[in-house]
Formats: structure tokens, C-alpha cells, sequence
């Protein structure tokens, strides 16, 4: 639901349409919020506490189906402890790498944003290719565009899977 | 003499007064035409084309009729859009008012 400002009208095909709303000015803190979110330190700094809190229990989840392979000479305290043992690894190790990739996504997406002044799916795109190199950046030049060009893919589809506000 | 020197300095704060007036309503025009669509938080722009030659004539379009928007509030593109948009106004129109006003005691 829109409000429109005095010049435009909606269109007259469209039935029940609400009520055109009056024009209400932001508050200062309205100001000052939208101010600091769109700083991009900030910004590309939550999405990677985000994505290292989603690592880790991604990590705890899965690293606790995995049974031990000398299952049936352990006792079960032995066996619980290297679960938890192991869970605990996994976990940190997915925590970082989660929150390394939301952070150069977020920052990567902010930068191209500001400089291009506009908001597009061609920020998704090039946000995703450049994490996706970041993160294949170890395997080569070849393994880096192929990173590039499946996240941004990958990208590309959840911005579109979490647009649909129609 | 006294209410003849007060009479004619009270005319030149007249002419002064008066010139500052048109001077605002010119501003005020200028940015009502151009520049009250900003206003609401609702209609995506997309800047077009913005020339420093002459005044900014018109720089930001509204593009009501072919998107739809998602959200009531400014994504970060449009707020540095925006950003861009005004200081150039600004810087242009600063100009123009110094060009004006040096401009005026030779015309």
C-alpha cells in the first residue's frame, strides 16, 4: 500500500484503493535511524554478526548428527563428550565462515549501492560475484569466477524468493 | 529634514524588503516545481540527468506509473540519489545567486 503525493493519481483501473494518506514527514529519529543504517560499516558489520550466529547453529545442528566411528567401543560419556567436542568445532568453523561471507556480501552490496545511487538487482548481482570470489578465492583463478558466478546466482534467487510482497 | 532623510531610508529598507520577498518567492517556486515530490517517502525516482550549464531544470522524474513499490520507506540507493541531487541544486543555485547579485549593480 502506497501513498501518493498531490501530483499523481492512481490509475483508474485499479478498484478499492485505500485512501490516499496525508504526507507525514519523517521525525528526527526516524532521521537519525535511517541514518545509521544506511552507514555501510555498520551495516555490512551486523549482517556478519547475523550470519556467524546462523553458522553456529548451523554448525551445532549439523555437527551433531555425525556418530563417531569407534562408536560401539566408547562408553556414552565418551561418546557425549565427543560429540560435543565435535559439534563444537564444526560450529565455530561454520560460525566464521558465515560471517565472513555476510559481511563482504553486505559491504560489498552497500558500496556498489551508494555509488551507483540507485537500488537494482545489479547490486545483488555484482555483491554476489564478489563474494563468491572471495570465499573460492583459495582454489585458483578458475574456482574464483565459478564462485563468483554461482553465488551470484544464488544471490540473485533469494532476493527474488524474499521480494514477494505482492 | 530629519522625516525627509527617514522617509527615503525608510524606502530604500522598503526596496530592500521587497527584493528579499521576490527573491523567496522565486526559491520557493523553484523548489515547489521541482523539488515537493521529494517530500513523500513513497514514489521510486530515478535520476535522468542533471546539467550544471544553466539551472537544473528538471533532474529527478517519478516513475509511479511503471514500478511498484514494496515499501513505504527510502532504500539506500534513492536516499544518496537524493543526497546527490540536492547539494548539485544547492551548489547551482548558490551560483546563480552570486551571479545575480554581482551581476545586478553593473546591469
Amino acid at each position: 500500500m502506497s501513498s501518493n503525493n498531490e501530483n499523481k493519481s492512481p490509475s483508474p483501473k485499479e478498484a478499492e484503493k485505500p485512501a490516499i494518506e496525508p504526507i507525514r514527514l519523517p521525525t528526527v529519529e526516524e532521521i537519525r535511524g535511517q541514518d545509521i543504517w544506511n552507514n555501510c560499516a555498520v551495516r555490512s558489520i551486523v549482517s556478519g554478526v547475523m550470519g556467524g550466529g546462523l553458522g553456529l547453529l548451523m554448525g551445532l545442528f549439523i555437527g551433531s548428527l555425525d556418530n563417531p566411528i569407534m562408536q560401539s567401543e566408547m562408553s556414552g560419556k565418551e561418546q557425549f563428550l565427543f560429540t560435543a567436542k565435535q559439534m563444537g568445532r564444526r560450529s565455530w568453523s561454520s560460525a566464521k565462515a558465515f560471517a565472513f561471507m555476510g559481511l563482504i556480501f553486505s559491504a560489498a552490496e552497500c558500496v556498489v549501492e551508494k555509488a551507483r545511487a540507485k537500488h537494482d538487482t545489479t547490486n545483488t548481482v555484482v555483491a554476489g560475484c564478489v563474494t563468491g570470489g572471495a570465499m573460492s578465492a583459495k582454489g585458483g583463478p578458475k574456482a574464483a569466477c565459478a564462485g563468483c558466478a554461482g553465488f551470484a546466482a544464488f544471490s540473485v534467487l533469494i532476493e527474488k524468493f524474499l521480494d514477494r510482497h505482492d | 529634514m530629519a522625516a525627509n532623510q527617514n522617509a527615503q531610508s525608510g524606502l530604500e529598507k522598503e526596496q530592500i524588503f521587497g527584493m528579499a520577498e521576490k527573491e523567496m518567492e522565486y526559491r520557493v517556486e523553484l523548489f515547489n516545481k521541482n523539488f515537493l515530490f521529494l517530500i513523500p517517502i513513497t514514489p521510486k525516482i530515478s535520476v535522468i540527468e542533471i546539467s550544471l550549464g544553466g539551472l537544473p531544470t528538471r533532474v529527478l522524474t517519478s516513475a509511479l506509473t511503471k514500478s511498484r513499490y514494496k515499501e513505504s520507506e527510502l532504500n539506500m540507493g534513492e536516499n544518496s540519489c537524493i543526497d546527490r541531487c540536492v547539494s548539485k541544486y544547492w551548489h547551482v543555485t548558490n551560483l546563480v545567486g552570486q551571479l545575480l547579485g554581482s551581476g545586478r549593480p553593473g546591469m
